[in-house]
């Protein structure tokens, strides 16, 4: 089990500094999705199967989908044709597809493992849900209140302007 | 998870989120600074699942799942602030887009 | 949850039902002066729910909040700074296109984060209050988005916030991991031997949370936000940053460190007493070169908040009645100051040069009375408030023997007597003849002046005749 560890380690490590040393945004983040899919696999081994979902599901699928829509919003013109033709690079490519190999080889690993892992100290879905719900339940209804201030302030900050906010006299 | 001691998980979430801080710092492009503070948020998270899992317990897991709250938030406040920087001047870089002093 | 704790939570609950009640009458029809009323309504319900909350049975609420007296206090305060910040920005909201509605929803979730900060026992709560005062102030700073320094303004608040909070979120990770609990009592009751590797996690624990704290309070290694967002956000938003927002923080920086009695690690008040000192040197004499108005009293108020960690280093009985009462004097001068400056901005921009307050007090004495009542009291000049509340702060600093801080205190705070004094004699100054006059109809209309003048006479008041809340704070916070 602790070699998986070290290896998923590594891995998340290698695929961050490639983050923040990449000039190239798109590829940056593909490579942040492969971290974040190390960290995913770490949250297994160390008993916590269900954040590993959602790391999966909410950091990697949702929001890594959103910085790729606003990148794709920002690119346009010249700058997203040459884009596209360097898209077609496989120097581009080889990188996160070697690291998420790994990965691949680890998770098989890791699953054909499960059954000696589930005798360890596993807090799974139903003891999230149970905290969740019970003595933090007034905590999940501000972290609505929390997305609706992120919903509203998104909205206004990101809205073209009004006819009057450009000095034009109102149809 | 007994094999892994508890003091590797917490300093690998130090390295992630000295990484991102790294990244915070180091880099110019403002959505290079986003994806970095993201890195940060998730070593913060890592570290909490690291420590509820040293007691057993599900708070750890529970504050990840605050955290990812905040994490959308955060992020997606940004963005639209990114996309008003650069439908009103063109750039999305925060050396060019600096009038204020200081 | 039981019934005593909905009671006690009232003012929370109107709050969020507020902010959801403004949310829906947006979205049937946009009426700016509707929204405004709601928002002043909802806050003097949320006000007088205070006496209701206080005589609640269970102030436990869930393991997240409690909601005591010291907490009913703040949140009092929070919500009559917020009641004072939304009539401002009415007016200042008047004199600019675009579509304000939305600007009054945001400022009631921030105030619903900075009573959830003020009522946080759990580090759960304390996350949550702070991230929803913290989304909701990037979207205001920013509100105006046609000005670039707006949006600028607050793009750097966000990264640096973000990143703040993100080194706050490791800290509570390192302590919960050495400790187990996330729940202040028991962490205040656990005490390692000092010097052990426990120790030493708990201490890196505590210093990346200080730097999250520091963020928000915008002290001395962390300020470096302030003179931007200052002078980028819109005047009754930094208003709102410069009260709220740090008055929230630092109630709950007392109520998280109090019971642990800080003393018994000497490292940590070494560290904290550094950071006072440095605030109070860097807040005054940056203060002195600044040409913008808005800027300099980003740095004054540096400078304040280095006043309060000293009372915050001082222990004992005064220390305790301390902290609220310069928190109240500062948190009206701090209003008024920025109210004045909310009202002598146009559609173009904040009033920020020195030259926009050249001869104020012919074309506006009232406004330039209030303005130079508000300098003053920050100052610290007797019959104001800031001078009793300074006086008591450095009280409670002599008498827990904290010399270093209260030396520095009153030496680099007499540098305020420059710049402070500037402004003011700018103000009384002559007018140039060639200067344009401003139409006296947008200076000041009618609920930010009714706020200017109230904020006046509460400053004055404190200085005059501090007795009587001296007493209010000593049922409240002191029993």
């Amino acid at each position: 089990m602790s070699a998986t560890f070290y290896l998923l380690a590594a891995v998340a490590v290698i695929a961050t500094v490639l983050v923040i040393t990449h000039t190239n945004a798109v590829h940056a983040l593909l490579y942040l999705i492969v971290s974040l899919l190390a960290v995913a696999l770490i949250f297994f081994t160390l008993g916590a199967p269900f954040v590993a979902a959602l790391e999966l599901i909410i950091y990697a699928g949702a929001i890594m989908v959103l910085f790729i829509f606003v990148m794709m919003l920002l690119n346009l013109g010249q700058a997203a044709t040459q884009q596209e033709r360097r898209w077609l690079d496989p120097r581009l490519w080889v990188g996160p597809a070697i690291l998420t190999i790994v990965l691949l080889a680890e998770l098989a690993v890791t699953l054909s493992n499960t059954n000696r892992l589930a005798g360890g100290s596993v807090v799974g879905p139903k003891q999230v849900g149970i905290l969740m719900f019970g003595p933090y339940l007034l905590g999940v209804e501000l972290a609505s209140i929390l997305l609706l201030a992120g919903l509203v302030g998104a909205y206004h900050l990101a809205r073209r302007d009004t006819r009057r906010e450009r000095g034009e006299k109102p149809a | 998870m007994s094999s892994v001691p508890m003091a590797h998980g917490l300093l690998l979430a130090g390295v992630l989120f000295g990484l991102g801080l790294v990244g915070v710092v180091a880099r110019r492009n403002i959505v290079f600074m986003l994806l970095s503070i993201e890195v940060m948020l998730n070593a913060a998270g890592l570290a909490f699942v690291v420590a509820g899992s040293r007691w057993g317990q599900a708070d750890g897991q529970a504050m990840f799942l605050l955290i990812l709250a905040m994490a959308a938030a955060e992020v997606s406040v940004g963005l639209a602030l990114l996309i008003q920087l650069h439908r009103r001047f063109k750039t999305v870089d925060v050396d060019a887009a600096s009038n204020l002093q200081g | 949850m039981t019934t005593g704790g909905l009671i006690a939570l009232s003012p929370l609950i109107v709050l969020a039902a507020a902010t959801v009640g403004v949310m829906l009458v947006i979205a049937l029809d946009r009426d700016h002066k509707r929204t405004a009323a709601l928002t002043l309504a909802s806050l003097v319900v949320a006000l007088l729910a205070l006496p209701i909350a206080a005589s609640a049975t269970t102030r436990q609420v869930t393991p997240l909040l409690v909601v005591d007296d010291y907490a009913l206090f703040y949140i009092g305060l929070t919500l009559a700074a917020t009641f004072a910040v939304a009539a401002l920005s009415y007016s200042y909201l008047e004199n600019l296109a675009g579509q304000h509605d939305e600007y009054y929803l945001l400022l009631l979730s921030a105030t619903l984060g900075a009573c959830v900060l003020i009522a946080s026992n759990h580090f759960v709560s304390f996350f949550l209050g702070l991230e929803i005062l913290s989304v909701s102030l990037y979207a205001l700073i920013g509100y105006v988005r046609t000005r670039q320094a707006c949006i600028e303004a607050a793009l750097k608040y966000l990264i640096l916030g973000a990143a703040s909070a993100a080194a706050l979120l490791f800290g509570m990770a390192l302590i919960y991991a050495e400790l187990g609990t996330m729940d202040y009592a028991q962490i205040a009751a656990a005490r390692p031997p000092p010097g052990s590797a426990d120790a030493v996690l708990l201490l890196v624990g505590w210093g990346l949370m200080l730097v999250g704290i520091g963020f928000k309070l915008a002290l001395v290694p962390f300020h470096l936000w302030a003179p931007d967002v200052y002078q980028g956000a819109p005047a009754p938003v930094t208003a709102f940053v410069s009260t709220v927002s740090k008055g929230a923080m630092f109630a709950l920086l007392v109520r998280f460190f109090a019971p642990m009695n800080i003393h018994a690690y000497p490292s940590l008040v070494v560290v904290i007493a550094a950071i006072a000192v440095a605030s109070m040197l860097v807040g005054n004499f940056s203060a002195l070169l600044q040409t913008s108005v808005k800027r300099l009293l980003a740095f004054s108020s540096i400078a304040h908040l280095g006043y309060l960690l000293v009372a915050f280093l001082a222990s004992g009985a005064l220390a305790v009645a301390a902290v609220p009462f310069y928190l109240v004097a500062y948190f009206a001068a701090t209003l008024g100051a920025f109210g004045v400056v909310g009202a002598r901005s146009g559609p173009d921009g904040d009033a920020d040069g020195f030259e926009a307050y050249r001869g104020l007090s012919r074309r506006n004495p009232w406004l330039a009375a209030a303005f130079t009542a508000m300098l003053l009291s920050l100052l610290g000049i007797p019959l104001t408030g800031g001078f009793v509340a300074k006086f008591y702060v450095g009280l409670a600093a002599v008498q827990s023997a904290v010399w270093i801080p209260v030396f520095v205190m009153f030496l680099s705070g007499a540098l305020g007597l420059f710049y402070y004094m500037r402004i003011v004699v700018i103000m009384y100054m002559r007018a140039p003849a060639d200067q344009p006059i401003t139409p006296a109809a947008s200076l000041a209309s009618r609920p930010s002046g009714a706020v200017l003048a109230i904020l006046t006479l509460l400053v004055v008041w404190l200085g005059v005749f501090p007795a009587l809340f001296i007493e209010i704070i000593q049922t409240w916070i002191a029993r």
